[in-house]
Parts: structure tokens; C-alpha cells; sequence
């Protein structure tokens, strides 16, 4: 009978605690700074262009082949008037939400820092109805670091 | 195995056992697994497993990813047991390159290592409590308690349940500075996890009526199937890898290992309790010895290239023995990886469990063997 | 018998049925919600609180989505007994309402023979259980209705026998009459083993946790009411509610002194009400309590349980009553001498279960990781 007693007892003792529910949407947990959503590109704002030179290193570092990568000559380099030191820049970039599997390798073998991780929650909320739709192009993977809101992590 | 669907002439009446199919899709499953029961009345007769239900290939997969990129695939083979299943591969590619680890991260690895065995085993009492009949309220504190440890990973590797943190040769990162305090208040509370489990459930009478003398299996028939982990610890045999091949720092922290006498479902709950328990005093071992140090060789190179060579690395993992197979024939890639699933081994041992028990028990035994399906099948 | 402000008899027996139809839906629906949110607060979590302010019309949309679902019947299903099943469990547990009081003159019919006739009525409920799994063309319902019906017959002997334990001592069967006659010392004071019994005996009538093996989640199938959908679920769904409801007035009333106890009687009828919603409520709690912390219990550890232990206990009980009551002892004595056996009986079963799973068995041993390997 004790047994009994004492399942009861415990349950009772849960009762009175606080309910550890967070009721989501209206409330977010506080993500830590590592939390590793799907990878973003970031901007250089100095000079008004992307890091990324397409150099394809995360294109063959990832292992689910989720990136497609163009480079092109950068209008903006140095030897034909503008202010940038990058001779190539990035021209088109898709990534394939879908098949990501948000790794960390591209964010690893990327020799400028142009790609990082998205720490925040719009990283994670990416919910759409077509599948097709989870293709992410240039100007959307630039736009959250573009507009400020990304503080991304960077890993010493 | 076909003998008992035959029908049985020495009655007067024919008399043909019914085909119970727990299919694939059934609460009680533990994932997509299928078992047809033969059954007499209440009484099992037989039983068929049908697994296969999660093959994805991960072996095959391997062979064409590179030591890092196939971290990854590692850690969802065994979902539950993340970093150990991270961890054997690590060890594998150290073994066969020859890598000498720095010890800060050693101690680091095996301090995560037996975090993780708590969250699993959590989830294990939460699971199984819910196959025995405690309406939820196991299931939802071992989630609760569960995930303190899963913001702890969060914290210091990014994600909940997918790591990829180890590397060959240490860790990927460092982790964060209050790594040592966080983990101290991840330790309280799953002791205050452990209790509440352990009051709930344990001791109960109604539960001990339900699990005792239910599952057994004799200790000649576990080491037959070559079961490991606490299945074949419940039915008397004490092996435990990290006891008696230690990797990691093993050799230098004191813990217990449980065996239990009856090897019965009771028994293994009983274990998998004292295992939690025995957990924790590991992690506080090795939080006295963390030191500041390096975690990666120094000279590492950027692209891991293994010379022509084979091995077979064993870990405890929290369902028994994990152990990887290389082949590797030079080159950045595995030339084949085998995977030796725990519970793979641990799965032919239902049906000598079930033969002769009652249906419900024969769901009990399954939820007591706490099998991962993305493992059986790979 | 006196009607409601003088009417005539049949529209007074209207306004009751009214009364009962109405007030019991009202109860059903909140009991059904309060059972979330205490179920929830058990495992640390909110219960439903999207629904309406703090997910009080929870009840209301699972009532509008049962009745907006398609009404499937097997096609070999007999179609009278299928149609009627529902209602053979769902009238008697209402019919049961009549009887119970709320307070002191306050039940919808106060008869002489009330707890014959509430223990009479909520055994009709088995005969809709066979029907609906016979209705049900299935092996699975048939064999869930079987298990069903044998827990429920295996289990409303101790009750009875545990409520005619308590009619003995009291002296009636009216049940406005026992709650008087709890003015000063409620009735578990005297009897506490058969409350403990109309306590498990309850539970398995209604097929609650520990007990709930026919509608068992986790079970092969979900018992007899799987080939049922929508509103007729529904009434199955609610009959348990509504009999959780009257189990609990009941044994509020019967036991924990109803109205009556500690101050009914002087401080009129607002306090009574509340008294026995009290009451009521605590034996509510209580359910929900024991749905929360214990698993189920196999078939035939349940009729074991029930036949080779609850059924000679309360047999027991009668007799050690009848043995006390035959001689006219003075009150104080012959109480006393029922509190004492009564409680003696509550300590045996209580060691019975502990005996029969404490069997001793060697424990897990600690083997040391520094002890030489094998």
C-alpha cells in the first residue's frame, strides 16, 4: 500500500507546483546565441555588398548538396572604379531549405565568413504550404543580417 | 517457429491459434515496428517481428560522405543517444589516423556522453510508463525533466537533437563559459527528475504487480542473442564496456555498475533508474577534473585522409553495445561503415520473452527493451 | 407526496425531468473540462486555454464536433441493437440522478427504497455494453464488451454489499434518512472499509483508471465503443461523466455526512449546498487524482483482486456489523466496537496488497567499476 501512497504523493506534490507551460505563439523561449537555425548570408556594410565571393567551398562541403552557387566578375572592384577589394563577387545563390540539415560544415569551411548560421526565431520559423516555396534565394538569404535584426555568432 | 500455427490434433476439437498484427502504426510500438503475435486465447505463442520500416540507408550513405559530413548521419541513426553514437565514429577515424585527443576534451565528450544517457533514460521511463497504463503523467514528466538537459545541448552546441559537435580529434567548438555551473543546475534538477520518476512509478504496487515476473529472460538465453546494455545486465550478466574496455576517461572515475537477479521488466526499470543515478555522480567526477586546455590537436589537417586499415570501436551506449566497423582504403571516405545496433541484438530476444505471457505483457517486454528504430534499421 | 408549488402531478414530474436533464448536461460538460485542468495541473502543465477564456468552452467544441461528425455503422451491424445500445448505458446513470440529494429536503425524489434503487438503475448499463459489442460485427469490440461486463458484475457485488454495510449501521435505505442521521459524526468515522470499497468499486464501475482495461489506449483496440462515432460515442463518453457525478453525490452523502455534517441542519440551505458540492467534489478530486498517478491493472489481476479479496472482505463486514448490531448496545459502545473492526479490516486489505507483490525477490546488486572484470 505504500507504494500507492507514495505515487500519490508525488503527483500531489507536482500539483502544486507551477506549470511549466509557454504558451507559444504569443511567447518565445530566449534562444542562446549558438542556436543554430538554417544558414544565412551576411553583408558586408562597408562596401555595400555581400562577404560571399562564390567560391563554392560550402557547395562541396555540404552533405546533402542543398546549395547551388554562380560567382560573377564584381562590378564594384577596385580595378574598375569601385571600392570593394573582392574581384569576384556572388551572383546567384539558392539554398534548398528543405534538405538542409543544418550542420554547421558550410559555416565551417567558408574562408571569407559570409555564411552563418540563423540564430533567431524567424530562422526557425519557416512553414510554408508548397515545398518549392523553402528555396531561398540571394536576396532573401541576405536580407536578415541586411536589415539588422541577425546578431549572428561567431565562433572564435 | 511455424509450429505453434499449426493445428493442434491432441484436443478433441481443432484447435488454430489467431493472428494478432500489432502493426506498424500502433501506440505501443516505440516507432515503426510490426510484430504478428500468434496467440491462444490470452496466451502468446509466438511471435514474428517485421522490422525494416526505417531503413534509409545510413551505412551505404556513409561511404559517400566524408569524416565530417558523416557526423552528421551518425547522430540520426541513433536519436536518442546522439553523442555516443557521434562518439564511436569520432573514436573510429582517431583510431585509425592515430590521433592523439587533448584531454580537455575527452573529459568534455564523457561528461556530454552521460548527459545524454540521462535524457534517454528519461525518455525511457517517460515511454514506458506510458505502455504500463500511467496516463500520461510519466510520459510528461520525463519530457519535462528532459528537456532542461536538451537546453543545456542548445546552449552549447546549437541544436536540440542533431549535435554534430564531436570531431576526429576533439570537439567542434568550445563550450560556453558557464559551462560548469549550467551543468551543476542541470544536475540538480535531473536529481529532482529522478525522484519524481522514481516516487511515481517504482514503488507503486499496481505497477510492480504488472512488470514482476513478466519478460524474463534467463541469463543463458540473453548471452545466446547477444543482448547487451541493461537487458543483459537485468538477467545477471555484469558487462558494461565502459567497465571492462574503457574508453574516454572511464578508468579514472568511480561509479556502480547495477545488475540485476531477475531479469524481468521490473528489473530493467530498476536498472535503467540506478543507471540515471550513477550517471550523475559521473558527471560531478569529471566537473572536478575539467581543466582549461586545448580541444583540438594542433596540427589538424583541414581535409582527414585514414590510411588503409579496418576497426571496430565498442561504447556503452545508454541501449548497450554501439559499436562501429571501418573499412577504410585510404582516402577521405569510409570504404564501408557497420554499424553493430544495440538493439538490434536486443530485439530477436523478444520473442524468448513474450513466448507464454499474456498479450499485454508482450507489450511491456518490447517497451522494456527501449528499442530506437532508426537504429534496428539503420 | 408533495408536488412543486402545487401543480399538477404530470406537469410537476415534467419540470423534474426537466430539472435533471438539464442540470446533469450543465455538470457533465463542466466536470469534463474540470477533469482536463486537473489532470493537467497534476503533470505540471495548463490545461485547455485557447478556447474560450481560459478554455472554458473547451466542452462546447468537442460537443459541436461529435455532433458534426458522419454517423458510420458496420454494414452487418444489427441495426436495433446498434441504435440502442447507447442509450441502455446513457438513461440509467441520468435515472440515477433521482434519488441523489442535494440538500436536506432537496432531491428530485425522496424515496424510501433510494439506495436499492440507485444501486438497481446503474447495473442497467451492462446490458448496454453486451448489446454494443455484440451490435458491433467486430471480434475485438465483442471481446472488449466481454471484458467490460465482467469487470463491471465482478465489482458491483463489494459495492453493494459495502453500501448495505453502511445501510445497517444507519438503519435505512432512504437516503435523505442517512444523511440526517450523519448530523453529529459522519459515516466514515464508523465504516471506514466500506468507503475505502465503494471508493475502488466505484472507480471500476466506471471504467476509470486503474480499471480502465476495456477503454485501455494503449490496448489492442479501444473496446466496445469502437465501431460507434460522433453523438452516439458521445453518450458513452458522457454516461461515465454523468456516473462519476452521481457516485460522487452519493458517496458524499452516504459517507462524508452530505448535508448534514458538520452544521447543516442549523445553518440552512446555501451552507448545505455548499457542503455537499464540497464533499462532492473532494471524492472528484480524488478521482482524478488516482487516473493521474497509477497504471493499469491486467484482466485477471483485476478479478482476481476483486473476487478473491474485496468480495469475502465485505462479506466479512456484514457479519461483524450484523454480529455488533443484534445486541442492542448502548450507542457509544456498539459505534466504537464498528469504527474499530472496520478500521481493522481497512489494515488487512491494505497488507493483503502489499503481500501479494512484496513477495521477497533479490534486488539489483552494485558491482563497482574497480572490481575486476569477470
Amino acid at each position: 500500500m505504500k507504494g500507492i501512497l507514495k505515487s500519490m504523493a508525488t503527483t500531489l506534490s507536482t500539483f502544486a507546483r507551477k506549470p511549466v507551460t509557454r504558451e507559444y505563439p504569443e511567447t518565445h523561449k530566449e534562444l542562446p546565441e549558438r542556436d543554430r537555425a538554417f544558414p544565412v548570408l551576411l553583408w558586408d556594410k562597408e562596401v555595400h555588398e555581400p562577404f560571399c565571393t562564390g567560391c563554392h567551398a560550402c557547395e562541396r562541403a555540404c552533405p546533402v548538396e542543398c546549395m547551388t552557387v554562380l560567382m560573377k566578375d564584381n562590378p564594384a572592384h577596385k580595378s574598375v572604379g569601385g571600392e570593394s577589394s573582392r574581384r569576384k563577387i556572388i551572383d546567384k545563390f539558392w539554398i534548398d531549405y528543405g534538405r538542409c540539415m543544418r550542420c554547421n560544415i558550410c559555416v565551417e569551411v567558408c574562408n571569407f565568413d559570409a555564411i552563418t548560421m540563423n540564430n533567431t526565431w524567424e530562422g526557425h520559423e519557416k512553414s510554408v504550404y508548397d515545398r518549392a516555396d523553402l528555396v531561398q534565394d540571394l536576396p532573401m538569404l541576405l536580407s536578415e543580417h541586411r536589415s539588422g535584426e541577425l546578431k549572428p555568432w561567431v565562433n572564435e | 517457429m511455424t509450429n505453434a500455427l499449426q493445428p493442434n490434433s491432441n484436443h478433441e476439437f481443432e484447435v488454430q491459434d489467431i493472428m494478432i498484427n500489432m502493426g506498424p502504426q500502433h501506440p505501443a510500438t516505440h516507432g515503426v515496428f510490426r510484430m504478428v503475435l500468434a496467440v491462444d486465447g490470452e496466451i502468446v505463442r509466438d511471435l514474428i517481428p517485421h522490422i525494416g520500416y526505417m531503413h534509409r540507408g545510413a551505412e551505404k550513405l556513409s561511404e559517400t560522405m566524408d569524416f565530417r559530413q558523416g557526423i552528421g548521419f551518425m547522430d540520426r541513426t541513433e536519436y536518442l543517444a546522439q553523442f555516443n553514437a557521434e562518439l564511436a565514429y569520432v573514436m573510429a577515424v582517431e583510431k585509425l589516423m592515430d590521433i592523439e585527443v587533448p584531454e580537455r576534451a575527452q573529459w568534455i565528450r564523457m561528461i556530454l556522453c552521460e548527459l545524454n544517457r540521462l535524457s534517454s533514460h528519461f525518455m525511457f521511463t517517460g515511454a514506458f510508463g506510458a505502455d504500463a497504463g500511467v496516463f500520461g503523467t510519466s510520459f510528461i514528466y520525463a519530457f519535462r525533466w528532459r528537456e532542461e538537459i536538451l537546453d543545456l545541448f542548445e546552449e552549447i552546441t546549437g541544436d536540440r537533437l542533431m549535435y554534430a559537435y564531436f570531431r576526429p580529434g576533439g570537439l567542434a567548438w568550445e563550450v560556453t563559459d558557464n559551462f560548469v555551473e549550467r551543468v551543476h543546475q542541470v544536475l540538480a534538477l535531473s536529481r529532482q527528475g529522478i525522484k519524481d520518476v522514481d516516487g511515481l512509478v517504482t514503488n507503486n504496487e499496481i505497477f510492480k504487480a504488472r512488470t514482476q515476473g513478466v519478460g524474463v529472460l534467463t541469463k543463458e538465453q540473453a548471452i545466446d542473442w547477444g543482448t547487451t546494455g541493461p537487458v543483459l545486465r537485468a538477467s545477471g550478466v555484469a558487462m558494461d564496456v565502459r567497465r571492462d574496455e574503457p574508453y574516454l576517461f572511464y578508468d579514472q572515475v568511480e561509479f556502480d555498475i547495477p545488475v540485476g537477479q531477475n531479469g524481468d521488466v521490473y528489473d530493467r526499470w530498476c536498472l535503467r533508474i540506478e543507471e540515471m543515478r550513477q550517471s550523475v555522480r559521473i558527471v560531478e567526477q569529471c566537473l572536478t577534473k575539467l581543466q582549461p586546455g586545448p580541444i583540438q590537436p594542433e596540427r589538424m589537417p583541414r581535409m582527414l585522409r585514414t590510411p588503409p586499415g579496418e576497426v571496430y570501436i565498442r561504447t556503452e551506449a545508454p541501449r548497450g553495445e554501439f559499436g562501429i566497423y571501418m573499412v577504410s582504403k585510404g582516402g577521405n571516405r569510409p570504404h564501408r561503415l557497420k554499424v553493430r545496433s544495440s538493439c538490434f541484438a536486443n530485439l530477436q530476444s523478444l520473442r524468448d520473452m513474450s513466448i507464454g505471457q499474456y498479450v499485454a505483457d508482450a507489450v511491456l517486454a518490447l517497451g522494456s527493451m527501449d528499442i530506437v528504430l532508426c537504429e534496428v534499421d539503420r | 407526496m408533495s408536488t412543486l408549488f402545487g401543480l399538477p402531478v404530470a406537469l410537476d414530474a415534467l419540470i423534474r425531468v426537466l430539472i435533471i436533464v438539464g442540470v446533469m448536461t450543465v455538470v457533465v460538460m463542466g466536470l469534463i473540462y474540470i477533469e482536463r485542468k486537473v489532470l493537467a495541473r497534476f503533470q505540471q502543465r495548463l490545461g485547455p486555454t485557447r478556447t474560450g477564456p481560459m478554455g472554458l468552452l473547451q466542452s462546447v467544441a468537442d460537443a459541436l464536433k461529435l455532433v458534426a461528425k458522419e454517423d458510420v455503422r458496420p454494414t452487418n451491424a444489427d441495426p436495433w441493437v446498434f441504435e440502442l445500445a447507447p442509450f441502455l448505458v446513457f438513461v440509467p446513470t441520468f435515472l440515477g440522478f433521482v434519488v441523489v440529494p442535494f440538500a436536506l429536503a432537496w432531491s428530485v425524489r425522496d424515496l424510501d427504497l433510494g439506495l436499492f434503487y440507485i444501486l438497481a438503475v446503474s447495473s442497467v448499463n451492462i446490458i448496454g455494453w453486451v448489446m454494443a459489442g455484440w451490435a458491433s460485427d467486430n471480434r475485438y469490440a465483442m471481446l472488449g464488451a466481454l471484458r467490460a461486463v465482467a469487470q463491471s458484475i465482478s465489482y458491483e457485488l463489494p459495492l453493494v454489499m459495502a453500501l448495505i454495510a453502511v445501510a445497517m449501521v444507519a438503519d435505512s435505505l432512504n437516503i435523505s434518512e442517512i444523511v440526517r442521521g450523519q448530523a453529529v459524526v459522519p459515516n466514515i468515522v464508523w465504516q471506514p472499509l466500506p468507503f475505502l470499497m465503494f471508493f475502488i468499486c466505484m472507480l471500476a464501475e466506471m471504467n476509470r483508471p486503474p480499471f480502465d482495461i476495456p477503454v485501455g489506449e494503449s490496448e489492442v483496440v479501444g473496446g466496445p465503443y469502437v465501431e460507434y462515432s460522433g453523438i452516439r460515442w458521445s453518450m458513452f463518453f458522457l454516461a461515465e461523466y454523468a456516473s462519476m457525478f452521481i457516485m460522487a453525490l452519493l458517496g458524499a452523502a452516504v459517507f462524508l455526512g452530505g448535508s448534514a455534517w458538520p452544521l447543516g441542519e442549523q445553518l440552512g440551505l446555501p451552507w448545505q449546498i455548499l457542503l455537499t458540492v464540497v464533499k462532492a467534489g473532494a471524492i472528484i478530486f480524488v478521482v482524478i487524482w488516482t487516473r493521474a498517478s497509477f497504471p493499469r491493472l491486467r484482466i485477471d489481476q483485476l478479478m482476481s483482486f476483486s473476487w478473491k479479496l474485496l468480495l469475502p472482505v465485505s462479506f466479512a463486514q456484514i457479519m461483524v456489523n450484523g454480529l455488533i448490531l443484534v445486541y442492542d448496545l448502548p450507542y457509544g459502545m456498539s459505534h466504537t466496537l464498528l469504527a474499530v473492526c472496520s478500521a481493522a479490516g481497512v489494515l488487512f486489505v491494505a497488507s493483503a496488497i502489499n503481500r501479494s507483490v512484496t513477495r521477497p525477490r533479490p534486488r539489483p546488486v552494485l558491482i563497482s567499476r574497480s572490481e575486476a572484470a569477470r
